[in-house]
């Protein structure tokens, strides 16, 4: 038997010591500080997160005007609205929306890596870093959305946009029905990353 | 040619996850926390200078060749952040930051008593510094004067560059015809220069549809079409790569 086909029996207790001993050895040369790395999740707590996108997608559904802007320029409809600082930062630099329609599904996808646009949507689920996902929604999409509780109808086109440059997306989905007298902040919390990926839609509570 | 450049389409892989969870051990967190610090920290960046030891470049580009180079049994068997470990672990390595031994031995005390102290130190403009990188990012948009040989609604072929260490062109494409849906403006950089495989200078953008009956004929699904970013150094006129098949 060959040990590339085994785990350690350890396997996650080996890998907390390892990276402890690392971030330890990093902070004992110089090269980092002991609140390096709390630093960076505290700034993915509460800078860059999906938090972001949901506010984005809620003033998309209800001003028509402002969907239309985040289609054609994304970073500079981001721009428009009150959100914290660093909405074109690190991966984010170039970003693109695609908005879903009676007619149309988008799922986005990276088959090389696990490009993720993160001041709107944070870091990547596991699922999108899967490479089961990246391999299968490639060819399958629609079999794929089955597995994630989505049926999409062959009469809807799915479009599925492959991230291989440096340009990162994301998807507006539509509003759900039900919605009418719902505020904007109410619809916020209707928006989860799995919908700005095309995984899922917005459901009314 | 390596299997992690030609992930898309593979077949008979099983259901996918549906898991959620950006990490699923408290420890992916902290190896999350030190790729970031590693890039905001990178020497290529043109950000303030800080007490760091870190003087040595680190970009998506080097994490990516890592996973790239991997066995693919491996590149499967082991989790996102599992791999980011490994190749992390390596680097601090193989450029000197760090031994292995030294590394080795930490780790076991760790494992002996997960409650062992930290050491406490650091200069808070390394900090400062990992916040800047965060919120100016590092655009590789330039606007350098290019020549932009394709307009959307162009029908073009994809090359199949040799793509040794690292590529940004997708397996599943490589010798396949697209038409181009968005022609990006300006012209973008890639983080490291890939030789062979061409990317690097900064260069158009083409975001390319393609029929998935052309890429997987008789083996797909109806009423989908897939796009792709792709830099202009993968992309040629359909009679370019008609002229290389007959020659």
């Amino acid at each position: 038997m060959i040990d590339r086909f085994q785990y350690r029996e350890d396997r996650e207790a080996y890998s907390a010591a390892r990276v402890k001993a690392l971030e330890a050895l990093l902070i004992k040369k110089g090269i980092i500080t002991d609140k390096t790395v709390d630093t960076v999740l505290d700034f993915f707590e509460t800078k860059m997160g999906p938090f972001n996108g949901a506010k984005i997608v809620a003033r998309a559904w209800v001003d028509p005007s402002f969907k239309d802007r985040l289609v054609t320029d994304t970073p500079a409809a981001i721009a428009e609205l009150n959100l914290p600082e660093g909405m074109a930062g690190a991966e984010g630099e170039h970003m693109r929306a695609v908005a879903n329609s009676p007619d149309v599904h988008n799922l986005i996808i990276c088959t090389l890596c696990s490009c993720y646009p993160w001041p709107v949507l944070g870091l990547p689920p596991y699922w999108y870093k899967d490479p089961t996902f990246r391999s299968r929604a490639a060819r399958e999409p629609r079999a794929v959305l089955g597995e994630f509780g989505l049926p999409v109808p062959e009469a809807i086109e799915i479009k599925v946009w492959d991230s291989s440059a440096q340009i990162r997306w994301f998807v507006i989905p539509e509003r759900p029905v039900g919605t009418e007298g719902m505020t904007e902040a109410e619809l916020e919390a209707l928006v989860t990353p799995e919908a700005m990926m095309g995984v899922a839609i917005a459901k009314a509570a | 040619m390596k299997l992690q450049h030609y992930l898309g389409g593979l077949e008979g892989l099983g259901p996918v996850s549906t898991e959620t969870r950006v990490f699923v051990e408290t420890w992916e967190t902290r190896i999350f926390g030190i790729h970031t610090a590693m890039m905001a920290l990178s020497s290529q960046l043109p950000l303030p200078p800080t007490p760091s030891k870190f003087t040595t470049v680190w970009t998506w580009a080097d994490l990516r060749k890592g996973a790239e180079s991997l066995n693919p049994f491996d590149y499967f068997k082991f989790r996102y952040y599992e791999k980011w470990l490994g190749g992390i672990s390596g680097y601090f390595i193989d450029n000197g930051y760090i031994t292995a031994e030294e590394l080795d031995a930490l780790t076991e005390e760790f494992y002996r008593d997960p409650s062992k102290p930290f050491p406490a130190a650091g200069d808070a403009a390394i900090d400062n510094r990992v916040v800047q990188y965060l919120v100016e990012g590092d655009s590789p948009k330039r606007d350098t004067n290019v020549s932009f040989d394709f307009a959307v609604g162009d029908l073009v072929s994809i090359k199949n560059v040799p793509s040794i260490e690292h590529t940004r062109l997708p397996g599943f494409l490589r010798n396949k015809s697209g038409t181009v849906e968005t022609v990006y403006d300006g012209a973008y950089v890639y983080l490291c220069d890939t030789g062979t495989d061409g990317i690097g200078a900064a260069m158009p953008v083409y975001c390319i549809r393609f029929e998935p009956e052309d890429l997987w004929p008789g083996n797909t699904e109806k009423n989908f079409s897939l796009y792709a970013d792709l830099y202009s150094h993968y992309v040629e006129a359909p009679a370019a790569a008609s002229a290389k098949q007959a020659a």
